[in-house]
């Protein structure tokens, strides 16, 4: 630490910059991360907070939830909890688009009431109370919502949970299923066959992967070069009776107060920014979520240093002698 | 009280040239020796030898009556650190400490913090530059330059003060001076130091002189 903080304290400057650089590409990392997150939690809530591991549907559907139908002689044969899927129109202060989940209120897979009681259960996200009314706008049904639930929306559209319906599919535990016409598929197939949900986590997956890249470099390229301007210092440093370890560690330590730094700030900011986005963008980032991107990230930038730590381990003592080259 | 550095039957060789050839030499508590010769006949090399910077390819060096022939990389660094003091001809000082802390990093490489202060203070009382305590390599002229380098020399009391060219970018007057504070560290503590030079005029402060031709004690 003794040379770490010194060199710090002394080159400010350039340390400075590469930390805004690691505070950019951080708050990045992070950002996108929370959307990442978000895009994933607005298009398959329901289906990755059920409790269940598989999913049963009919064999023509394409994997789709919303375009499977079970006949009620198979979902008996295939027992567990069944549920369906349909897109609806409504109509409420103006048209809005929601998807409707029918299924038992008493079963495993409701998700929790926040407020109310089963029935007709509506997202906060709709922005109704209890006691409101709304329109099916094709059979012009009136419903009045009972009760409410909280992030809970499939399809990039607010989930509605209501008692009676056709059965799209059945959510089971296990896997041992022999009925003639059906398929099954693991959560994570289920999610994946979302309409956009592959396309859109896929893409921001990529972007996320770059920025790690990104950091890793810059700061290699970064200590690369400041280790390469340093192999004389390193020499006599190592003359006097430096260890390599010692000189390794200086910069591991560097590098580990420079991420640490730049991801308080970068936390900081994003959550800061958090708060002054629209509602309606779907982000959202959890204390764990950024606890493990902020250590991947640190873990990262780590491993960019390796290769300055290599240069370092071969710097010669001898190179202290015959004065400055 | 015997010698804090003994060569013995000394050879080192850079592929199939002979550097030094054959070297025997000792040097005794409270003696300055001045080591001089031609350009290219192998003084650096020496002093890289008995600094245990370079191994030699046959022979034994001892250093405070330490063998260091058989030392791992990582003990030869522990040699360094407490029986050896360098001097370089330039770019001694890690820019970024202080005067000060240029002392202080021997003290936390030896892991002996606490009492590497006061020695610290002492010895940049004794070279004189207590005022210059907080500043910078970049804002001392060569000589205090060197004087801290000597300093930092003598912070872990080592057996042999190594120095290769020393006052090569000094004038006269400075060259001097750095020269006999070196030879006032040595007899006060009793020490032994080397000293590389090309400069005739600082030889009548030195104890003893040893000139190296060809790779070979003449
Ligand atoms: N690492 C090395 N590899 C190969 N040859 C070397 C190496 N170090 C020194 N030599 C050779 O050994 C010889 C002696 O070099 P050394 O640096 O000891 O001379 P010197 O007496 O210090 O000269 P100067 O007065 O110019 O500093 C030179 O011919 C040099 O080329
Ligand atoms: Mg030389």
């Amino acid at each position: 630490m003794f040379l770490a903080i010194r060199e710090m304290k002394y080159a400010k400057l350039r340390y400075t910059l590469i930390g805004l650089i690691m505070v950019l590409v951080a708050w990045l990392v992070l950002f996108v991360t929370g959307l990442a997150n978000g895009l994933a939690s607005d298009n398959a809530a329901v289906i990755q907070k059920m409790d269940a591991d598989y999913f049963v549907l009919q064999e023509e559907a394409d994997n789709r939830l919303n375009r499977s139908e079970l006949s009620a002689g198979q979902v008996d044969a295939i027992g567990g909890e069944p549920f369906g899927v349909r897109m609806m129109t409504i109509e409420h202060t103006g048209k809005v688009d929601v998807t409707v989940f029918s299924m038992n209120p008493e079963s495993e897979i409701m998700p929790r009431i926040v407020e109310g009681k089963s029935g007709v259960v509506a997202d906060q996200s709709l922005q109704m109370t209890i006691g409101d009314q709304f329109t099916d706008s094709i059979t012009r049904e009136v419903m009045t919502v009972t009760g409410l639930t909280e992030g809970q929306s499939f399809s990039h559209t607010p989930a509605i949970f209501v008692t009676e319906g056709p059965v799209s599919a059945v959510a089971v535990q296990s896997k041992s299923i022999h009925v003639d016409g059906v398929e099954l598929l693991t959560k994570k197939e289920a999610l994946q066959s979302i309409p956009g949900y592959k396309e859109e986590q896929g893409s921001l997956m990529m972007m996320i992967v770059f920025l790690f890249m990104i950091a890793a470099i810059v700061l290699a390229v970064f200590f690369y070069v400041m280790t390469i301007q340093k192999m004389h210092q390193f020499g006599v440093l190592k003359a006097i009776g430096t260890h390599s370890i010692y000189l390794a560690r200086t910069i591991i330590y560097q590098v580990i107060i420079i991420s640490i730094v730049s991801l308080l700030i970068s936390v900081a900011l994003v959550y800061g920014i958090a708060f002054v986005l629209p509602v309606d963008l779907p982000f959202y980032l959890t204390p764990s979520l950024t606890a493990g991107t902020s250590l991947l990230f640190l873990a990262v930038s780590v491993l960019g240093s390796l290769l300055s730590l290599y240069k370092v381990t071969k710097v010669d003592a001898l190179d202290a002698m015959g004065g400055s080259f | 009280m015997g010698a804090k550095l003994i060569l013995d039957h000394v050879n080192k060789s850079f592929g199939d040239t002979n550097t030094l050839n054959d070297i025997s030499f000792e040097v005794k508590a409270g003696e300055f020796v001045a080591v001089v010769g031609p350009s290219g006949s192998g003084k650096s090399t020496f002093l890289s030898i008995a600094g245990a910077l370079l191994t030699p390819s046959s022979g034994r060096v001892l250093v405070g009556g330490e063998d260091l022939s058989y030392l791992s990389e990582k003990e030869r660094h522990r040699i360094r650190l407490e029986k050896i003091g360098f001097i370089f001809q330039t770019s001694n000082l890690i820019p970024y400490l202080t005067v000060r802390d240029q002392l202080l990093l021997i003290a936390e490489l030896s892991g002996e913090q606490t009492a590497g202060e006061k020695k610290a203070d002492e010895l940049l009382e004794q070279l004189g530059l207590s005022h210059r305590t907080g500043h910078y390599p970049e804002k001392l002229s060569g000589g205090e330059r060197q004087r801290v380098a000597i300093a930092r020399a003598w912070m872990n009391d080592p057996d042999i003060l190594l120095a290769d060219e020393p006052t090569a970018s000094l004038d006269l007057k400075r060259g001097r001076d750095v020269v006999e504070m070196i030879a006032d560290g040595v007899k006060r503590r009793n020490k032994a130091a080397i000293m590389v030079t090309h400069d005739e005029r600082m030889l009548d402060v030195c104890d003893r002189i040893v000139r190296i031709e060809d790779g070979k004690i003449r």
